[in-house]
Formats: structure tokens, sequence, C-alpha cells
């Protein structure tokens, strides 16, 4: 199973990678209390744009999965990323890969199963990537 | 329509310039008539509305670039046929044309590698997110959880239309494939074989629209354009509980037969956006083909290709004819409403459905069109 790829910063994201850096997992909240998907610039239940950063506990449901094989090259095994979509406890859903070692069996993979929120880098020099594993 | 596929050389601009040339003469019309320019570009882009100038187009009444992906075909001949309703314009052009492929290079590359590694997009692809299949796949696994649709039906969607391409000369696959096939096709993203997965082709293909009256005088059999409807849910990347299961064809659908007077009984042939199996599965549920969730058991039921009841992607669509987004599902209606499509023209061709999808099923256009016979 591969790992997470490299990734810079940018400006709207900032906040998010400052964070993961800390291994926690970001979520816009409303003044009602709605939570969204991180990249939101308005509430996507209620629409109000006073949005505050706040942590998400960090568990979450399967809500699909597919598994990503890199193109066959002569002589090397083609290598597999298991990519999911979560459903995190406070409601909004995140695409990243399930990481584990050793790999999740993914014929096992359920709509409904647990997973938890983990932190990976591709090396020293890029952001931490939000992955899931099996809870 | 331009030469399609493999082509190497021109430019997604020359491929357009190109495909209006060959449409508005088609029509027996000169560029001269063309007082309306709709343009639409691909992955490769370089298409705009300097293309009026490529084309020597000078007062023009309608001028636009669009873009709704997949769906943007469909929403041009809209707008198109909105403009010369209104009188706004009275010959519209509408051209998409792109030329991702180069030589030398995988069609994978084509379309992949182009998300910067920063920002929003950039976590998605470190993620390991990158690109359409995973998005497309991890709807159709959420289909399959929850309706029990299988590899092996969304298998007969590519068989049944690579038996479509084998009648159809513009076609880039058109060796016949068997569900053995579809099955031992390597793992793109499971639950996506190869075979799931639409091609990438260079290329152009233009539509002329104007009204039925010109339409009548001109050197093609009119296709009216009879019904329309968009429909953009917008919750890519968001919570979304129709994710998967059910797409904007669900509305935009129905609303288009409605427009048209008629009903989904009334169609004779449907042409369906097809960038991968799952998508035709999808549409045609959301349709009304076929209960919500019965998709698979209804293509496995036998009524797909050329002995099927269903004349469905009758030139074997961007699975196996020619990717050229909605353009390749409305050209071949176009020559189905004809009745110009050789060796794969449907008997009954009076009422042609055709579907654009774009994003990841957060785009549709639907639309409904007559032949000559039917619109009298």
């Amino acid at each position: 199973v591969s790992g997470v790829g490299p990734l810079a910063r940018d400006a709207a994201t900032a906040e998010f990678c400052d964070a993961a850096a800390a291994e926690k997992f970001l979520l816009r909240r409303c003044p009602a209390g709605h939570a969204s998907e991180p990249a939101v610039s308005q509430c996507t239940t209620c629409g109000q744009t006073d949005l505050h950063w706040d942590p998400a506990g960090g568990g979450a449901t399967l809500v699909s999965w597919a598994v990503s094989w890199s193109r066959p090259v002569a002589g090397e095994p083609s290598r597999q990323t298991i990519l999911v979509i979560g459903e995190l406890d406070e409601g909004p859903w995140w695409w990243t890969q399930l990481a584990g070692d050793p790999p999740p069996a993914y014929v096992a993979l359920a709509a409904g199963c647990r997973l938890r929120i983990e932190f990976r880098r591709a090396d020293a020099d890029h952001e931490a990537v939000p992955v899931f594993v099996l809870a | 329509m331009t030469p399609l596929g493999k082509v190497y050389g021109p430019t997604p601009a020359q491929f357009a310039a190109e495909a209006v040339r060959l449409a508005v003469a088609d029509a027996g019309l000169s560029l001269a008539d063309v007082d309306g320019l709709l343009t639409s570009s691909g992955v490769s882009g370089g298409i705009s509305i300097d293309l009026q100038r490529d084309l020597g187009l000078t007062d023009l009444r309608l001028l636009s670039h669009m873009q709704a992906y997949g769906s943007t075909a469909g929403a041009m001949v809209q707008f198109a046929s909105m403009a010369v309703q209104s009188g706004m314009a009275s010959v519209v052009a509408c051209v998409f044309a792109d030329s991702p492929l180069q030589p030398e290079r995988n069609a994978g590359a084509a379309y992949g590698s182009r998300r910067a590694p920063a920002g929003w997009w950039g976590l998605l692809g470190a993620s390991g997110v990158v690109g359409a299949n995973p998005m497309y796949a991890l709807a159709a696994r959420r289909h399959m959880e929850r309706y029990g649709t299988t590899s092996e039906q969304l298998g007969h969607i590519a068989v049944a239309q690579r038996a479509w391409a084998a009648l159809n000369p513009a076609a880039q696959l058109r060796e016949p494939i068997t569900l053995a096939d579809h099955q031992a096709s390597r793992w793109i993203v499971e639950p996506f074989h190869l075979l799931d997965c639409c091609l990438v082709s260079n290329g152009g293909i233009a539509v002329v629209v104007t009204t039925a009256d010109r339409a009548a005088s001109l050197a093609q059999p009119p296709v009216h354009v009879l019904g329309w409807a968009q429909a953009h849910p917008g919750r890519y990347l968001r919570r979304d509980p129709d994710f998967g299961l059910v797409s904007g064809a669900a509305s935009a659908g129905p609303a288009a037969l409605a427009m048209a007077g008629i009903d989904l009984t009334d169609v004779d042939v449907a042409e369906l956006y097809d960038c991968y199996t799952f998508t035709v599965l999808l549409t045609l549920e959301d349709y009304g083909f076929c209960p919500k969730g019965e998709g698979g058991p209804f293509v496995a039921s036998g009524v797909l290709g050329p002995t099927g009841k269903l004349r469905l992607n009758t030139g074997g669509g961007q699975l196996s004819g020619y990717y050229m987004w909605g353009m390749t599902p409305l050209s071949e209606a176009v020559l189905q409403a004809r009745g110009q499509a050789g060796a794969r023209q449907a008997p009954a061709h009076d009422i042609v459905l055709v579907s654009g999808n774009g994003g990841v099923l957060d785009h549709h256009a639907t639309l409904v069109l007559a032949s000559a016979a039917a619109a009298q």
C-alpha cells in the first residue's frame, strides 16, 4: 500500500495544516453549532459566514471505498491504495486513503465500519495529511 | 466532426475551427450565415471566444465560452435553442474540441498530474484521491453496497457498447469483447476495470442550431429540439446522502420529457453519457428506464446491444467510440435522428434522449431530440 504524497500549504489551508501537524483535524463550525467540511467559506447547513475552526473528535464511519491500482510497470508489482469516504462523527465527509500496518483487508470493508483519523507525511519537508485507519 | 482519436498535430483551437467549418458546410450553410458561436474546451483547454477570429466570423450576435464539464454540449444546445427562439441569433454554432493525447504518452498521463500539490486540491491529491477515477469508483461502490450491483453487471454495458462500436466506422475500439474480457481487464480503481473506463480522444465536434423554419430548407434532415433541462446538485466534496445513488439526471430527465410533452415510453433511442459504465447504469435508473436500485439486473437482462430492445449508446459511446465529452452522445443522437447511422441505425428513431454528465455526477443536461417526421 502506498503512502501519502507531498503536500505544501497555501493561505487557505495554513491553519488546517498547523492543526494537522499537531494531529488535529479541523472542521469549520458556525455560530449555530453546525459543522462543515474544512474547505467551505460558509456553513453548509445555514449559510452563515462567521465560521471558526473546531477540532473534530477523530471518529468516523465508512461511507464508501475503492482501491486504486498503480499502472503496471514491468518487473514491479502494482501498488494499491485504498481510498475511502468517511463520515466524521460531527457530520461532514472526508476523502482520503485508508492506511494501516499491515494494510487493511479491503475485502472485509463494509459501509458502517468504524474509522479513526490519523496523520501521515510523505517526508519531513511536507505537510501532514489526514488518513483514516480502521478503529 | 473532425477525425477523432489518436489524431496528433492540431491544437484544440484548430480542431474546433475545423469542426465548425465541417458542421456549417454539412448543414448547407456558409460561415457568413453564422451569427452565434458557443465554445467549449476539454482538459487541455486552448479554446476561447478567440475562435470567432480564427473562423473570420464578424458581427456575431451571440458569443460565449461555456463550461459545465460533460454537460456542456447539452447546455450549449439549450442556450442556442433559446437564442434562436428569442430571435437573438439565427444560426448558432456550438463546438467542443480537445487534444490531450500526445504521441508516446499514455492516456492516463493525459488526464492526470494536473493538480498542484498545495491547497485543498493538493490535500486531496496527497491523500491519493487523484482525478475522476477514484471519485466515480467510490460512487459505484456505494451503489454496489446499497443495491447489490456487481462488476459483472457493469460489464454488460461495456460489452454491449463495444458491439455497437463494431458497427461504427468512427469508433476507436471496434474489436468485440466478452464479459470475461471485461472481468480480466486490469483494475484501474476497484470496482472499475479498465473496460469500465472511457477512452481519451483528440478531435472536435460541432453542431449548428437554427430555427425549425430555416432548418427545413437546409441540406440535412432537421433534428428538432423538443425538450431540455439541467440539474446541478452542487454537493461535490460535501456530505451528500445521494452520492452514487441518485444524480441530477433524476430531475433533469423527467423535466426534459415534460417539456417535450412525451414520456419515457416514447423514447426510441437513448444516448447516455458514459465516462464510466456506472454512469450509464445510474442514468438509466434516474431517467426511469428501470426502478431505482435495479439498474444492475436491468442491464444484465439482455436489453442492451444491437440485438437488445433498448437502443442505447449506439455508436459505442465514450467507452468504445470516442471521448468528446457531451458531444459524443449528442453527435450520435443527431446521426440517429437523421437516419444516417449506417449499419447501426435504429429502425425507429423518432425520439432520441441525450444526456450529458459533468464533474462527479454533479452536473447534468438532458436533451429530447426528434426526427423531422416526429416533429410534424
